[in-house]
């Protein structure tokens, strides 16, 4: 007859126990040819529940590093510049009227379309016919689009114009050749 | 009650294309089939000159040309990732929606009702709001008790015949109203109910939605199916179709193309089944699977009556199930060799991969380990990276990189890829 040898744990100790208990003997030798027969095990009638705290009988291999406290995930550029994935495009610049407002030719502009656009954004718009990059204006029900260069006059939104704000550039980005 | 919505885009292909090119804000939009073929997708301006789906291109070319239309070659790369965008913008909305097709999804609605302060109709606008704000593409909104009715709401709020603002919301219809309604639609507009059926059901005076509906389900169900019988049930607003929300992993996996030019020579059908299977193999190897067996198809153009006709399939189970292109590849170009006959003008080529398994839980063979080798996991998994990273087609078997590829779709009219392809990007002119 072999006893299994209880964890000094009171815990894990209670848990092995009940585990243990068999119908007709406390505890039970199967290597024995007159081992009891398959069948005699039963679930152990109403049974203690022990609530158990996660962890309380953790197995540890090794030592803990010092630093798992203070991990962090990486850093994700997508994360920084991009807010809405699903209504995020992305539109090369071509051009220097947007200097002003350190936007220059090669960059890539992140373009938002869920941002409802209002005054003072920076648009991505469809100007009768073209897709331009403009700083929105919109005072007194005038509507203009401007560029943060002085050498580009302002274009000022009239009847005829056939105007589509396509979405406010919330970011933009560059690789540089190294 | 179960509420069910159809989501549906508008024009959804043209509408595409309009989306990041300025010039044709305006513009009749035609979008064709692989090949230039047939007009498969129209502008509300296109519709309006009278432009029929499935017209041959080249049949209505010069007319539609002169009259300022403009035609794109599908563009699958941009559709498909718009559609992905779609179904992300509509998920917000319900967690359970099935993607029913490119441009359509159906959303389970129930109990959200009482959520919105203009119930359903108002939650309808909602979502057509923030798809228009969102990504710039129309939709309508179909909503009703099953499946089939919400399609049928759909169809309505697109035709105007009930709803408005692109929304039609048949459980807000007094029984009364939806008895009209119903009388005046024909019943082939019913979702599963094919030409062949509607005419049939006509025969027996069976006419509109309304009759459909009305009709005995246990006569339907023994004079034609138990789908149509189903259907009816589903008219009455009795849902017997669930969503299909799980996306199964496919169990085949099929790439086949038409020509852009006729093919005669053995070679040319090597490269272009070379290709399709890297393609394949490609797709096979994204979802973790393995094949169990390779089929090819080659076959003429059988609109081309006159032409001398030649078409054969044929299938081999592998003996070790692969994912490894070069494998694949390999029974690919032993059965294509198997099934050439010079002297006919091929059309078309495909393979199959079928018998799909989970990767890694092969029988091992008696005279192999069973499965690919590591080496060429590892290989397979580069090549991908690779191709990933630089395009397809940057890395592949010598059949299908560098040579001239004349067998190739015409895509004559392709937009760029402008979503997916940092070199496709649409500029921005600071000007």
């Amino acid at each position: 007859m072999n006893s299994i040898p209880l964890p000094e744990d009171p815990l894990a100790r209670s848990i092995v126990a009940t585990c243990a208990r068999r119908a007709d003997a406390p505890h039970a030798d199967f290597s024995r040819a007159d081992a009891p027969q398959a069948g005699l095990w039963r679930p152990y009638e109403n049974p203690r529940r022990q609530a158990l705290p996660l962890g309380a009988v953790k197995l540890s291999a090794g030592f803990p590093s010092p630093a798992a406290d203070y991990e962090d995930k990486r850093l994700d550029i997508n994360e920084y510049l991009v807010r809405n994935a699903s209504s995020t495009f992305f539109f090369p610049v071509e051009g220097d009227s947007m200097q002003g407002a350190e936007i220059f030719s090669g960059d890539i502009l992140v373009v938002d379309k869920s941002v409802r656009p209002v005054h003072g954004h920076i648009v991505v718009a469809f100007v009768n016919g073209e897709r331009l990059v403009k700083r929105l204006r919109h005072r007194d029900g005038r509507v203009a689009l401007v560029a943060e260069n002085p050498a580009y006059p302002p274009l000022e939104v009239g009847e005829d114009t056939e105007l589509l704000i396509w979405g406010v550039v919330v970011g933009k980005f560059k690789r540089v050749p190294a | 009650m179960p509420v069910f919505a159809l989501v549906d885009c508008n024009n959804f292909y043209a509408s595409c294309e309009k989306l990041f090119d300025p010039t044709l804000t305006h513009t009749p939009l035609v979008v064709l089939s692989n090949n230039d073929g047939c007009v498969v997708a129209r502008s509300a301006e296109a519709k309006a000159l009278g432009i029929a789906m499935g017209a041959p291109w080249h049949t209505l070319r010069a007319q539609a040309e002169a009259r300022g239309v403009v035609a794109f070659s599908s563009n699958y790369t941009l559709y498909a990732d718009m559609s992905n965008r779609v179904v992300e913008v509509l998920s917000q909305f319900t967690p359970h929606l099935e993607v029913y097709s490119i441009d359509e999804s159906f959303l389970d609605l129930s109990g959200f009702g009482s959520l919105h302060p203009e119930g359903l109709t108002g939650l309808g606008g909602r979502i057509r709001a923030r798809v228009a704000d969102w990504l710039g593409l129309g939709v309508c909104v179909g909503i009703g008790p099953s499946k089939t009715l919400a399609k049928l709401a759909n169809h309505c709020a697109k035709k105007g015949l009930a709803g408005e603002a692109g929304v039609c919301d048949l459980t807000a219809l007094a029984p009364a109203q939806l008895d009209v309604l119903l009388a005046a639609i024909p019943v082939g507009e019913v979702w599963g109910v094919g030409g062949r059926i509607s005419e049939r059901l006509r025969a027996q005076g069976v006419n509109t939605v309304r009759d459909l509906r009305d009709a005995d389900p246990g006569s339907v169900r023994a004079r034609f199916s138990v789908v149509l019988e189903r259907t009816v049930r589903e008219l009455r607003g009795l849902s017997c179709l669930d969503l299909e929300e799980v996306v199964a992993q496919k169990q085949q996996i099929m790439s086949s193309r038409s020509f852009g030019h006729s093919v005669y020579q053995l070679s040319e059908l090597q490269e272009a089944v070379g290709s399709y299977m890297a393609k394949a193999a490609e797709k096979l190897r994204a979802q973790q699977s393995v094949a169990g067996a390779v089929q090819v198809m080659i076959r003429t153009n059988p609109f081309k009556p006159d032409q001398a006709q030649y078409q054969r399939t044929v299938t081999v189970p592998l003996p070790v199930p692969s994912a490894d292109t070069r494998v694949l590849t390999g029974w690919a170009l032993a059965l294509l060799r198997d099934i050439y006959r010079p002297g006919f003008e091929y059309h078309k080529a495909g393979v199959l991969l079928a018998e799909l398994q989970q990767a890694g839980v092969q029988q091992a063979g008696l005279f192999d380990a069973g499965g690919d080798t590591v080496r060429s996991v590892v290989l397979m998994q580069t090549l991908d990276a690779i191709n990933n990273r630089w395009g397809r087609s940057t890395l592949g078997s010598a059949l299908t990189t560098g040579a001239p590829q004349g067998w190739r779709m015409r895509r004559a009219h392709l937009s760029p890829a402008y979503t997916t392809d940092w070199t496709a990007l649409p500029l921005v002119r600071a000007g």
